[in-house]
């Protein structure tokens, strides 16, 4: 069943019919703004983006451009296990296994690229992950770029870490753990 | 005759049936790890335990024949508890190492796990009974022993089907793991095998290692042409690349697969592959080598001095498309689909005495044909009455004696760049039948076609289509449109 709403417009009265009236009223709005923002600009609303920004509200902040966390010997968190790139909606990641031959983790990433020109910025790559390697915290909004490539991020534009890390927090790898403690990088 | 009932159901099996086979053929699905329909019976998982009227404790399926009057439950509460339990008791020791484990979305431990538990682990992280990680053992497999959960069929397997009983288990008790025994290498040319039956990610196979996910995989039917034998396998493949075949079992010709058909198919895409024309040593374009080509019969057609040689190595299709390409365009006698060929299984498990998969299926073609004997072709070019030979490039070995003596000029067919023959004058590329679907028949003379799980490389054509247009430069039209077309006249029977 669909169902039907109803809507009651009201009738126009005299003035309204008239519309020259409305217009001035509707102009007269814009025109206040423009003054009240001319003699005081601190209040208006919005910023000349890109040049300026405004702090991020609330946990907007975990919808910004991704980034792969970095174990202390610099080697990426991923472990290439695909969870990312099959959860991503949006077909955007591309990930190729690679095989450590020394490092006991066994399998890293040799490439890993997101196509932010097609991210849908849901989030769900940082969910699927089970190694807390992929986040999207890094407050740099997706914002336009002059040519497509621009929006291609490979590995190395994504590798970095945060003020503070890495941190053993979240590590839930015990191979990659056992490895960093044998080189004595915990 | 016994007849027993499973979950309120009846069914009449032979004498000798486990419960579990006796479910199997009711539909009734009960887990299993260390049971393998063609391996000897082990019973140690104890995933398989059902509840059976009468008796005190529950039944390992796999182990306990069914007998006259037996009523057996799958789905009990008490076998639910049991599956339960033992699938906690299975991972208390595994490293859940799934995100870089390559079993990981077909793996028995995953699956079971989603269907039949779901409950928390109770231990410790650190009381986890560690073992070697991985570690390459023989050519192509990898060994990690922490993942194992000791089912035994890769020692079942080798001690049964190759008989080389390369694996042991060793040790004891939580010591206990899978090895290789002194002084032996486990290459027995079956080795792949191991990483199918494994139901964990302890063994994993080396060619496919970190290649793909396998849920990424389509999966695709078709037949190995490693040999006479004519396995049925299947290739897994996503975005036209072939990542693994694995055997698709049956009980006509094959349960496993040889090492070598498994990993034929990584000369489809190696960089060995043939994907241009060429003239004597150089690449050129596949439609200046046709036009080459094409002048080089004309050249020596007038004087009836072109001969055509059918080939084992390609389908009956294909054959047929040559027989025809001799007998209507180029208007030849000097055509040959004779082959001697000793047929057989020659190690006892898969690998056929033929190498070539379709000496039966060019005897079909030789029959709708006619055509000369080898013998005859190979003495009237040692003769010098043939100026120019068209032939498939493993065929062409056959006769190279005759060729070289006679310095008759050679031009073949090729998928691979390391089939061609030394001193070819010329050779065309075509599409593989991983490629194009082609029909073989195997030793025991069943035919099956092969289907394609990927596309040729841009500008590569079967070979039917290669030889309708070579008939096209030679002024004649053979109307092959389709793989069909070129079977047409042959009796397939
Ligand atoms: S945010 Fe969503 S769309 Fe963007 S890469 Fe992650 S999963 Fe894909
Ligand atoms: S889910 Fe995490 S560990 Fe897995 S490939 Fe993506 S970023 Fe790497
Ligand atoms: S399948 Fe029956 S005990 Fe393993």
């Amino acid at each position: 069943m669909i169902s039907v709403k109803k809507v009651n417009n009201k009738p126009l009265n005299l003035l309204e019919k008239i519309y020259l009236w409305e217009i001035a009223r509707g102009l007269s709005v814009t025109i206040r703004h423009f003054f009240a923002n001319l003699f005081n600009p601190g209040n208006i609303l919005t910023v000349p983006y890109p040049e300026k920004t405004i702090p991020l509200p609330g946990n907007a902040r975990f919808r910004t451009r991704h980034r792969l966390k970095v174990r202390s010997d610099g080697s990426p968190k991923c472990v290439a296990c695909f969870m990312c790139q099959t959860a991503c909606p949006a077909y955007c990641i591309r990930i190729e296994a690679a095989e450590y031959t020394e490092n006991t983790v066994e399998k890293y990433p040799a490439v890993f690229d997101i196509d932010l020109s097609r991210c849908v910025m849901c989030g769900m790559c940082v969910e699927a992950c089970p190694e807390d390697a992929i986040a999207m915290d890094t407050e740099e909004l997706t914002g336009g770029a002059l040519n497509r490539g621009e929006l291609l991020m490979t590995k190395d534009g994504l590798l970095r870490n945060l003020p503070g890390e890495p941190s053993r927090k979240g590590a839930a790898n015990r191979l990659a753990n056992e490895y960093l403690k044998s080189r004595g990088e915990e | 005759m016994p007849t027993l009932t499973i979950d309120g159901k009846p069914v009449e099996v032979e004498k000798g049936t486990s419960i579990l086979e006796a479910a199997q053929k009711l539909g009734v699905y009960i887990p299993r790890y260390c049971y393998h329909p063609k391996l000897s019976v082990s019973g140690n998982c104890r995933m398989c335990l059902v509840e059976v009227e009468k008796a005190p404790k529950l039944l390992t399926a796999c182990s306990t024949e069914a007998a006259e009057g037996m009523v057996v439950r799958t789905v009990s509460d008490k076998v639910k508890a049991a599956r339960r339990d033992v699938l906690e008791y299975l991972l208390i020791n595994h490293p859940l190492d799934c995100p870089i484990c390559d079993q990981a979305g077909e793996c028995g431990l995953q699956n079971y796990y989603m269907d039949y538990s779901l409950a928390k682990s109770r231990f410790k992280n650190e009381d986890k009974v560690r073992r070697q990680k991985r570690r390459a053992l023989g050519p192509h497999l990898v060994l990690d022993n922490e993942r194992c959960i000791l089912c035994t069929r890769c020692v079942r397997f080798c001690a049964e089907v190759t008989k080389t009983a390369e694996l042991e288990v060793m040790g004891r008790g939580d010591h206990s793991h899978i090895d290789m025994k002194e002084g032996k290498a486990l290459d027995n040319g079956y080795s792949l095998n191991i990483a199918d039956i494994c139901p964990v990610g302890a063994w994993t196979s080396r060619d496919f290692r970190f290649k793909q996910r396998v849920w990424f995989l389509k999966k695709t039917p078709t037949i190995c042409l490693g040999c006479a034998t004519g396995c049925l396998i299947e290739a897994h493949h996503n975005e036209n690349t072939i990542y693994r075949t694995v055997p698709l079992p049956n009980p006509e010709t094959n349960t496993w697969l040889c090492d070598h058909g498994r990993l034929a198919y990584k000369a489809v895409q190696g960089g060995d592959r043939l994907v241009k024309g060429v003239i004597k040593n150089g690449l050129i374009d596949f439609e200046p080598a046709l036009r080459e080509v094409a002048a080089r019969i004309d050249e020596a057609r007038g004087a009836g001095a072109v001969a055509v040689l059918g080939s084992p190595w390609l389908s009956i299709e294909d054959n047929a498309a040559l027989a025809r390409l001799a007998k209507d365009a180029l208007k030849t006698e000097n055509y040959c689909f004779d082959f001697a060929s000793e047929q057989g299984i020659k190690d006892g498990i898969l690998i056929n005495k033929d190498p070539s998969p379709n000496a039966n299926g060019l005897r079909l073609v030789k029959d709708a044909h006619g055509g000369i004997s080898q013998a005859e072709l190979s003495s009237r070019i040692a003769a010098g009455q043939i100026k120019v030979v068209l032939a498939e490039a493993r065929a062409a070995g056959l006769i190279k004696d005759a060729l070289k003596a006679a310095g008759t000029r050679l031009i073949v067919f090729a998928a691979n760049k390391g089939e061609i023959p030394a001193a070819t004058y010329a050779t065309l590329p075509y599409a593989s039948y991983f490629e194009t679907p082609g029909t073989f028949v195997n030793y025991q003379g069943l035919r099956r076609r092969t289907t394609p799980p990927a596309e040729a490389p841009e500008g590569v054509k079967p070979l039917w289509a290669v030889v309708n247009k070579l008939a096209a430069y030679s002024g004649s039209s053979l109307r092959l449109d389709s793989a069909e077309d070129a079977l047409k006249g042959i009796d397939l029977k």
